[in-house]
């Protein structure tokens, strides 16, 4: 069978249209589609683990809120052993009230330093310096012994007892005590 | 043999040449190739959709538990807070240095010859306190030197046990001028300094711990 130059032509141009068409077919339809499907599913993967997080985190903060009174117990009686207001009114008197219970009359309790507690937000720590005139050792020691065991939120950082020169069962006392309070 | 002859020939030789048109097959060939095209696209065309339903439901999904996460991860947040200044007012309440029983262990320790007069005590650090106490006193006897000595290494003996690297050294001894009285006799003085020092908490402890690993 032999072709015209017609024919011919007609055949190239039919071969070079059918190219066109392919090419087209591929890269404008397909590829697009194909891209659009990568593209949703590869958001959706990345969703998956996003929806998993969200719901650990959901269960976790649950998990948490459930325990979450029972661990801040000791916070919630913190708080309440704090008096509301100023320190300076009420922890002179408290301590002066403390010690005439054990027996020590003459109490004088000054303000030293403050300072933010770091690692603790919304509380403070006061330095105080605590003077007992006249006191004897044993004494000082039970009131001591007794301070520390009632009021968790007071440390004595530093003491100095003097023996008196006029009464050899009495000592002077120095103290210098740190308390936490409410900012 | 008769002889025939074909009249219609070309008739027939024409309808096979158009049969077998070579335009015509590959018209249909291409058909066929579209249609399939077609039918291809078809299929990717439902797969995608799928592929866009299942997008919009996981979007729709994230959209709805994402702010609940945002608001359960700033509640944790301030929940872990409340949580961790517990635990530390706890630790801190718990690791305080308690000087009542420091005290109760000087005063069994210090014999009748002796006289404190003075005690000086600090304590620093929070969760390892470095405390250090300084007595100065008298003592007597017929060699008031020795009851000194006896109370430095009494104390150290006495506190080990309780506490860390506890140790005991003189600041100052020496030979007091003044006699003093004592079961009615009159007997010779030393007046003596004692620095004691040691550690307790955390830190303390550790090395211990680390030794046994």
């Amino acid at each position: 069978m032999k072709f015209g130059k017609e024919e011919i032509q007609k055949i190239v141009l039919g071969g070079l249209l059918v190219i066109g068409v392919v090419y087209s077919y591929f890269d404008l339809l397909l590829a697009p589609l194909k891209k659009q499907q990568a593209a949703a599913r590869k958001t959706t993967e990345d969703l998956g683990p996003q929806i998993l997080n969200a719901r650990g985190q959901l269960k976790r903060t649950a998990d948490l809120e459930r325990n979450f009174a029972e661990r801040t117990v000791p916070l919630r009686q913190v708080d309440g052993m704090i008096p509301e207001g100023s320190p300076v009114a009420w922890f002179p008197t408290k301590i002066g009230d403390f010690f005439k219970r054990q027996g020590i009359e003459k109490t004088t309790t000054k303000l030293n330093t403050e300072s933010p507690e770091k690692e603790l937000t919304g509380f403070r720590r006061i330095s105080w310096g605590i003077d007992l005139a006249k006191v004897g050792y044993g004494q000082f020691g039970s009131a001591v012994s007794r301070l520390e065991n009632e009021d968790p939120l007071l440390e004595i950082r530093s003491l100095q007892i003097d023996a008196s020169r006029d009464d050899a069962e009495t000592q002077r006392v120095a103290l210098t005590v740190v308390n936490l309070v409410k900012q | 043999m008769a002889i025939r002859i074909n009249l219609y020939h070309e008739v027939q030789k024409a309808r096979q040449l158009k049969r077998r048109d070579p335009l015509k097959l590959s018209m249909y060939s291409l058909s066929a190739i579209g249609a399939c095209f077609a039918i291809y696209y078809g299929v990717e065309l439902g797969r995608m959709h799928a592929i866009g339903s299942e997008l919009a439901r996981a979007q729709e999904e994230f959209n709805q538990i994402d702010p609940k996460a945002k608001a359960a991860k700033l509640r944790e947040d301030e929940m872990s807070e409340e949580i961790r200044k517990s635990e530390l007012v706890t630790r801190r309440m718990e690791e305080r240095f308690y000087w009542a029983p420091m005290l109760e262990q000087i005063a069994q320790t210090v014999p009748r010859e002796v006289q404190v007069t003075r005690l000086v005590g600090e304590v620093s650090g929070d969760s390892v306190h470095k405390c250090s106490i300084v007595l100065d006193g008298l003592s007597a006897g017929s060699d008031p030197r020795k009851v000194a000595e006896e109370l430095r290494t009494a104390l150290a003996e006495k506190l080990g046990p309780s506490y860390k690297g506890v140790t005991s050294t003189f600041k100052s001894l020496e030979d007091g001028t003044e006699l003093v009285m004592l079961d009615g006799k009159q007997i010779a003085t030393a007046s003596f300094a004692i620095n004691l020092q040691f550690t307790t908490g955390e830190e303390a402890i550790a090395p211990t711990v680390r030794k046994k690993r």
